[in-house]
């Protein structure tokens, strides 16, 4: 009979390697194997479900499939990649989410930590402040866009009979140009502010509390204390949410779906809204491919980027 | 390292293996299979018929009905009609095509699904069947023609050495409704007195708003108003022979059509109607707020609803004053063709095409074909237009009747989808000034030739 396996030790990371196996447990079982075989499940699943997919995306990129013609898959090489890069159509779908997206970050970004700033300075009510205001974030975006398209109906929604009420003249939100973009721009923000919020109180909260004090006795300002310390603190948190966020509205399908549906004409078109277009319209497969896969590239490299600036920061 | 390794060999081998299986799909060009032109032996197990259809009372009313009728004569079997948002029928059935599995056996195809569903091979190809079971002279031909036939048929003409890929389900255009107690109870005859009328009928009553049609970017919405009133000032689509969108749509016909559409009816209708469809322009009507709207009749049934309506509290108060009337006419008396046909599934078993066949034929018949009408459905035999069960049955129902003879559809080449979305994304443009009409127009003969042009395979096809 051997000894009992030591529940805990003081050097708790060289215990797996180090300890004999269990007892029971077959001598052929290594720690190693049960590894493998731990992982393995999950490896073949995020090999079917993402790595084969996104390799096979990539292969019809380059070639002219179409789902529903059938046929076999022509090589055309970069043709695809030629038209899109070179479409009219796909730079104004481009600007489009260009706009939305600096767009909606920046007023979430600013509104987030505006909140999370006032909520860390309260000390009663803070856990249910926090809580109420994550409530849009958990909605679905297909019910959240909805309901907004009720509230911003022209006719009779909730928002111009509130502005009539005040003597202001009907807006038509989802019909023009310009209100269109915004809407979408505003009720994405009204879902996704907390997310930032929630991540800037994070970073608010886990500010040491001493600096405050030191800054206090030196009789520091409060945008001096703000500026030198609640925000160089709080900053690369910050552009981690900005970079989720980033990600996020850059592939923003579901709100256009529902609210306006691209219109007026095709002004609230996203890039992923043409990708479903042309993958679903017309099923033109290989076109589709090479399109996401341009998207994807585009937040792969913008990522690095940001993800450099983010570690230099750190460096700093 | 040797379990690095092997898991390395077994990720390859796994991709290898899929990368088979999703190559082993791609099984030469399609056409569409035949069906037996009799039909096999039916089974006696208990089976469920499937239908996939968007979401619309026609839908549930069919549901009811098949299960109520059709039962009599096959106790075994169960009609389920799956329905899906009116926005996703097309990419509901098209996807599950592209994968060659369907969860359907009946897919009810809008009438210009039919040649991409042909040409991919997705639909039986029932030419012997029809001519075996069907008493076709018991049909409109037009009707029977497009909701089944590909190529298309020319207005009001049929070809009779054609394929037939699907029967009439549920025929369908649009009546003009009007407010009898605004404007009186003669409907307007011609396009320009219905303008006219609406105008006044603004002017003269705050808070309502003259005109109420479809101009959403979703669906087929504002395509269909827009080919509507080119149909009825003389426009063209295309010309078909030579597949010329370009010099036809944009033509001076259509170009009247464009500006009466924007610059006429669009000021008659309520701010913030640029995104309106079925439900908004129903909406608008049952709460007073339209004096002639425009939809289509197998939508209409709710209109009558006195919960749904603050127009009267019974029936007959909203009878006193809605009416319904086919569609004025102007420089032709066009009108579009609504409606859907049912086909088979490629990809359905056998047993389960044997019934579908089977329930097909059923439906055909005189009698079923007036039971459907007495239940709220609209059919497609002449002799149960005509009967007294379906020109009751509802106040529209005979502006059906009228209007049979005067129906125009649009293409349904392969390419219809992305057809209509250039169209709709277009005309929607133009009517919420995102886009000068005149511009709108040429985008759209332009882009629509691009599509048709460009059906050979080439790089970067569908942008």
């Amino acid at each position: 009979m051997s000894d009992p396996v030591p529940l805990t030790t003081d050097h708790p990371g060289q215990v797996a390697s180090a300890t004999p196996p269990a007892p029971g447990r077959s001598r052929h079982l290594s720690d190693r194997r049960l590894t493998v075989a731990f992982i393995s499940p999950a490896l073949l699943l995020l090999l079917a479900m993402s790595v084969f997919p996104l390799l096979w995306a990539l292969y019809l990129s380059f070639t002219d499939y179409s789902a529903t013609r059938g046929g076999p898959a022509h090589f055309i090489w970069f043709e695809n990649y030629t038209a899109i890069l070179t479409s009219a159509q796909v730079h104004l779908r481009t600007l489009t989410t260009l706009i939305y997206v600096i767009g909606a970050v920046t007023l979430q970004t600013v509104l987030g930590f505006t909140i999370a700033y006032l909520i860390s300075r309260r000390t009663h009510g803070r856990g249910l402040l926090t809580t109420l205001f994550l409530v849009p974030m958990m909605l679905s975006p297909v019910v959240v866009g909805l309901f907004w398209r009720f509230m911003l109906d022209a006719q009779f929604g909730v928002i111009n009979s509130m502005l009539s009420s005040l003597g202001l003249g009907q807006v038509e939100w989802l019909t023009r140009q310009r209100t269109a973009l915004i809407s979408l721009i505003v009720v994405d923000t009204w879902q996704w502010t907390p997310f930032i919020m929630l991540i800037a109180l994070a970073g608010l909260t886990a500010v040491p509390k001493y600096l405050y004090e030191a800054a206090s006795i030196d009789r520091a300002s409060e945008w001096f204390r703000f500026r030198t310390i609640t925000l160089p603190l709080v900053w690369p948190l910050l552009l981690i949410a900005v970079l989720f966020r980033a990600i996020e509205a850059f592939r923003l399908f579901d709100l256009v779906y529902i609210l306006t549906s691209g219109g007026p004409g095709v002004s609230t078109e996203t890039l992923s809204f043409h990708v479903y277009k042309v993958a679903f319209l017309g099923f033109n497969t290989g076109t589709a491919s090479a399109y996401g896969i341009l998207m994807v590239l585009i937040v792969i490299v913008l990522t690095q980027l940001y993800m450099r600036y983010l570690n230099k920061l750190k460096e700093d | 390292m040797r379990y690095p390794k092997r898991i390395g060999l077994a990720a390859a081998a796994m991709l290898v293996a899929t990368t088979m299986a999703a190559c082993g799909q791609d099984d030469g060009a399609a056409s569409a299979p035949k069906a037996p032109a009799t039909i096999p032996e039916l089974t006696k197990d208990p089976l469920t018929l499937s239908f996939v259809w968007f979401d619309w009372p026609p839908a549930h009313a069919l549901e009811a009905f098949a299960n109520a009728e059709y039962t009599k004569e096959r106790s075994n079997v169960t009609i389920k009609v799956n329905t899906v948002p009116n926005a996703n029928w097309h990419d509901a059935i098209f996807t599950q095509f592209a994968a060659h599995k369907t969860d359907f056996d009946i897919p009810i195809l809008d009438s210009q699904h039919i040649g991409e569903a042909v040409t991919n091979g997705n639909i039986l190809d029932i030419t012997d069947f029809v001519k075996k079971n069907i008493d076709v002279k018991a049909y409109n031909p037009y009707l029977l023609a497009a909701y089944g036939q590909f190529p298309q048929a020319e207005t009001g003409k049929r070809d009779e050495n054609a394929s037939l890929y699907g029967l009439p389900l549920l025929g369908d255009t649009w009546t003009m409704i009007y407010r009898k107690d605004l404007i009186g109870d003669k409907p307007p005859q011609t396009w320009d007195e219905m303008i006219s009328v609406a105008e006044k009928c603004q002017a003269d009553h705050p808070g309502v708003s003259g005109l109420a049609f479809h101009q959403a970017n979703g669906s087929d919405a504002a395509a269909v108003t827009y080919n509507t009133v080119n149909g009825i000032y003389g426009g063209n689509l295309w010309d078909s022979k030579t597949r010329k969108v370009q010099g036809v749509l944009n033509d001076a016909a259509g170009q009247e059509a464009m500006d009466v559409l924007v610059n006429k009816m669009k000021p008659l209708t309520a701010k913030g109607s640029g995104n309106w469809f079925i439900d908004e322009v129903n909406a608008a009507v049952a709460q007073g707020k339209a004096c002639i709207a425009f939809n289509w009749i197998a939508a209409s049934g709710g209109l009558l609803d006195p919960k749904q309506s603050t127009l009267g509290t019974t029936r007959e108060q909203i009878l006193d004053k809605l009416g319904f009337a086919p569609l004025p006419s102007q420089k032709t008396n066009l009108v579009p063709l609504g409606g859907m046909g049912m086909h088979v599934s490629a990809y359905s078993s056998t047993t389960k095409q044997a019934e579908a066949l089977n329930f097909m034929k059923w439906f055909e018949q005189a009698d079923i074909q007036k039971k459907w009408a007495a239940a709220g459905g609209v059919p497609s035999r002449t002799d149960a237009l005509e009967s007294p069960e379906f020109l009751n049955a509802q106040p529209f129902n005979k502006v059906y009747t009228d209007s049979v003879p005067r129906m125009r559809d649009m293409w349904n080449v392969p390419e219809y989808a992305r057809l209509v979305d250039i169209e709709n994304t277009n005309v929607n443009a133009a009517l919420n000034g995102a886009k000068k009409p005149k511009d709108a127009l040429d985008d759209i003969a332009k882009e629509q030739q691009g599509v048709l042009d460009s059906s050979s395979r080439k790089g970067g096809g569908g942008l």
